[in-house]
C-alpha cells in the first residue's frame, strides 16, 4: 500500500473556510477503501502558513502528494508544491482538479514540481495512479487521463479517460479526514433563515454535468464538457465548449443513494444543514422525466429527514439548499422540495434584459426569470438572484433594465462581472484578448482570478475595467441620474449620437459595422 | 487518528507541532473593522506598514 498525503489548497482567503472540497474527500475515501494510508492536510482550513506545510510534508515517507482545487487555488498550490518537491524528492506529485483540467499543458510548464496531472474526473485515474506508484512502477502515461513528463522531459497525454458510470459505486467522502469543527462553526450559509441558523452543515454532491452552455461557465472537466482534440502541430489538447461544439455527459446518483448518505451523516454528524453542489438540480430533474428531484424529496420525508420546526426556531432534520434553473424548474417540484426542507436556491438570473439574455446561452428569457422567481417565493423558498454585469453586449439600456427589475422584484445584490474563467466558451474565443490584458503573461491573468465580483479581465465591448467598477457603484445606489450623465460623455467618446442603441455591437440592421472585433465571433444563441 | 492537523487512517510517523490558533486583540480589531470599511471607518493594519522613515 501506498503512503498518500492529500492537500486542501487555499480557497477564497478573504473568508472562514466553509466547504470541505467534496472531491479530495472521495478520492481519500477511495484510496482508503482500496488499502493505501492517507492522510489529509487540509491547509483551507487550518491556514498555519509555510511552516505547518513543510512540518506535513515532513511527517512521513510519503509515496504520493496530491493536490487540486478549482482555478483559483493555483497561487497555493504553487507554493505548496514547490515545498514538497524540495522536502520530498521521491514522492510522486500529483496535481488534478479544475485548475489543471482547464490548461493542462500550461500547468504543467509553469509547475515543474509537478509529476503528473490529472485531466478530468479523478475517480479512476487516482486509485490507478496509486496502484502503480505502490507497485514500484512510474510508467504514468500508460494510465488514461493523465499528463506527465516523458524522459526528455516532453508533455505527454494519455488516452482521455473515460467518465465512470456508475456513480453509486463510489463510497461516501471521507468526511472523518477533515477538522469538522472548523467546517461546523462555519455552517452558517447567509441565504435564507435556515441557512443563517445551519449549525452542523454539510454538502453534498449528487449529479455531474448541467445541459445548457452558458459562455461563462466552465465544467471542470466532468460533465462531459471535454473532448481531446489534435492541434495544428500534432499535439494533442484539450478543448471545451466553444463556438458551435458543445458536448454534456448528464449523470446523477440514485436518489437511494443521494438520501441514504444525508441520512449517515445525520445519524453520525448530526448535520441540520445540507447544502447540495450540483450545478443545476433541474437539469437532472428534467433528463429523469421529472422523476428524481420527486423521489429524493419522497425519500427525504420516509427516512425522517423533512425538518419539524421547534418554538425557538430550530429544527429536527434537515434543511438543504441547491441550485435550480429559471427555465427547468417547475412550480410543482419547487413547492415539493420545500416541503421536503429546501430554504434557498440560487438562480443564475445574470441579467434582466433580453436582448443580453439571448447571448449568453443561459437558455432562460426574461419571463422565466420572473415566472421562477414568483414560482420559488410562493413555495416558500428563498430565490437567490445572481447578476452578472459586463458581459460582451451589455450597454446602458441593458444596465437600466436590469436596475428596474431589481427595483420592482426587491432585489438586492452586487452584481458579479462577466469573467472568462479558463474551460469557459468566452476564456476560448476572448483568449487573445485576455492575453493581452495581461501582456501576454496567461499565468498572471489565472493568479489574479478570484471571485468574479473583483475585476479581472474584461469581455466587454462597450465598457473598460473602470467604467465597469463605477457603473456598479451607480447602480447599486441606485443613481440613475449620474448614469445618464456618464452615457453622454461615452456617447461622445464613441461618437455615438442620442437616439442609437448605446452599443459598440454592430446592429442587424445597420449598414456599415462600428468597430468590435471580438463579439464579432460570438455566437448568440 | 492522526496529528490534530493531519487526518487519515493511520498514525504518521513524525508529529506535526502546531500552536494552537491565538488572535490577538490586535488580529480581532483588524478582522472586525475590515468588514465595516468606507466613509469614516478606516484603520491601520499594523503589520502592513512598510515605509521606512530613514528614506
Ligand atoms: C464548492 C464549490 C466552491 C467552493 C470551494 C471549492 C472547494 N474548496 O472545493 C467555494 C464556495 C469557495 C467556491 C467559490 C467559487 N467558485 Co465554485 N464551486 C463549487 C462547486 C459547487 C462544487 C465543487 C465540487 O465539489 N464538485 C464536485 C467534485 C466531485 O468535483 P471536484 O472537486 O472537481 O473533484 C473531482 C476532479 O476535479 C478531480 N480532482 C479534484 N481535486 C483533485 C485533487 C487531486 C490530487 C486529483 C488527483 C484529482 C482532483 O477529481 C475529483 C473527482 O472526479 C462547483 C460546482 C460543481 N458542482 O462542481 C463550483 C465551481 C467549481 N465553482 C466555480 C466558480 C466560478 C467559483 C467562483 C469563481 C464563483 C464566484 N463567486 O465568483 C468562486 C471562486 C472563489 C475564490 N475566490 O477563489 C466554477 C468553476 C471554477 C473554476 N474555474 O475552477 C464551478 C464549476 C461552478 C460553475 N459551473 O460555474 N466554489
Amino acid at each position: 500500500m501506498a503512503k498518500i498525503l492529500l492537500i486542501n489548497p487555499v480557497v477564497r482567503e478573504e473568508d472562514v473556510p466553509r466547504h470541505i472540497p467534496y472531491g479530495i474527500a472521495l478520492l481519500a475515501a477511495i484510496a482508503s477503501r482500496d488499502g493505501h494510508l492517507v492522510q489529509i492536510y487540509d491547509e483551507n482550513a487550518w491556514r498555519r502558513g509555510e511552516d505547518v506545510v513543510r512540518q506535513v510534508c515532513q511527517a512521513d515517507d510519503w509515496d504520493i502528494i496530491g493536490i487540486g482545487g478549482i482555478t483559483t487555488t493555483y497561487a497555493s498550490i504553487k507554493s505548496t508544491v514547490r515545498i514538497a518537491r524540495e522536502l520530498c524528492p521521491k514522492a510522486v506529485i500529483v496535481m488534478g482538479g479544475g485548475v489543471l483540467t482547464s490548461l493542462p499543458r500550461e500547468m504543467m510548464a509553469w509547475l515543474p514540481q509537478v509529476d503528473v496531472g490529472v485531466i478530468g474526473e479523478g475517480f479512476l485515474t487516482f486509485p490507478e495512479l496509486c496502484a502503480m506508484v505502490d507497485a514500484g512502477e512510474r510508467d504514468f502515461t500508460r494510465i488514461d487521463g493523465v499528463i506527465a513528463r516523458d524522459a526528455s522531459g516532453k508533455l505527454i497525454m494519455s488516452k482521455q479517460r473515460e467518465l465512470l458510470d456508475d456513480l453509486d459505486s463510489l463510497p461516501y467522502p471521507a468526511w472523518d479526514m477533515f477538522p469538522l469543527d472548523i467546517y461546523f462553526a462555519n455552517s452558517q450559509s447567509l441565504f435564507s433563515e435556515e441557512g443563517m441558523l445551519a449549525s452542523r452543515r454539510l454538502d453534498i454532491n449528487s449529479s455531474y454535468g448541467c445541459s445548457l452552455i452558458c459562455r461563462f461557465c466552465y465544467h471542470l472537466g466532468i460533465a462531459g464538457d471535454m473532448r481531446y482534440e489534435t492541434n495544428a502541430e500534432g499535439e494533442v489538447e484539450v478543448a471545451f465548449d466553444k463556438p458551435g461544439n458543445y458536448t454534456r455527459a448528464i449523470r446523477y446518483h440514485s436518489p437511494e443513494y443521494t438520501v441514504r448518505m444525508v441520512k449517515h451523516a445525520y445519524d453520525k454528524y448530526g448535520i441540520n444543514f445540507v447544502g447540495f453542489l450540483d450545478e443545476n438540480l433541474m437539469t437532472m430533474d428534467q433528463y429523469s422525466g421529472r422523476t428524481w428531484m420527486k423521489e429524493i424529496c419522497r425519500l427525504w420525508h420516509e427516512y425522517g429527514l423533512a425538518p419539524k420546526k421547534n418554538p425557538d426556531g430550530t429544527w429536527t432534520g434537515v434543511h438543504w439548499s441547491g441550485t435550480s434553473h429559471a427555465t427547468l424548474c417547475t412550480k410543482e417540484i419547487l413547492e415539493i422540495m420545500r416541503e421536503a426542507g429546501c430554504s434557498h436556491l440560487v438562480y443564475g438570473y445574470e441579467s434582466f434584459a433580453p436582448h443580453v439574455l439571448k447571448t449568453i446561452g443561459k437558455g432562460a428569457t426574461l419571463e422565466s426569470n420572473i415566472r421562477s422567481f414568483f414560482w420559488t417565493l410562493d413555495a416558500g423558498i428563498r430565490p437567490i438572484p445572481n447578476q452578472i454585469i459586463g458581459f460582451p453586449v451589455d450597454d446602458f439600456e441593458s444596465l437600466r433594465m436590469s436596475m428596474s427589475a431589481w427595483k420592482r422584484l426587491g432585489i438586492q445584490v452586487k452584481p458579479h462581472f462577466a469573467t472568462p474563467y479558463p474551460g469557459s466558451e468566452w476564456f476560448t474565443v476572448f483568449r487573445k484578448s485576455i492575453e493581452d490584458q495581461y501582456k501576454g503573461d496567461l499565468e498572471a491573468f489565472i493568479v489574479d482570478l478570484g471571485d468574479a465580483s473583483r475585476i479581472s479581465a474584461v469581455i466587454s465591448t462597450n465598457f473598460n475595467a473602470i467604467e465597469l467598477l463605477g457603473l456598479r457603484e451607480l447602480m447599486l445606489m441606485d443613481d440613475q441620474k449620474k448614469i445618464d450623465e456618464y452615457e453622454k460623455v461615452w456617447r461622445s467618446n464613441h461618437n455615438i449620437p442620442d437616439g442609437q442603441p448605446s452599443t459598440l455591437v454592430p446592429s442587424k440592421k445597420a449598414k456599415g459595422p462600428r468597430v468590435v472585433t471580438n463579439v464579432s465571433q460570438l455566437n448568440p444563441a | 487518528m492522526g496529528d490534530d492537523v493531519l487526518k487519515g487512517n493511520f498514525q504518521p510517523a513524525r508529529p506535526v507541532k502546531v500552536e494552537a490558533a491565538q488572535e490577538t486583540l490586535e488580529d480581532r480589531f483588524e478582522r472586525e473593522v475590515k468588514k465595516k470599511l468606507g466613509g469614516s471607518i478606516a484603520y491601520v493594519a499594523k503589520k502592513k506598514i512598510v515605509w521606512d522613515v530613514k528614506e
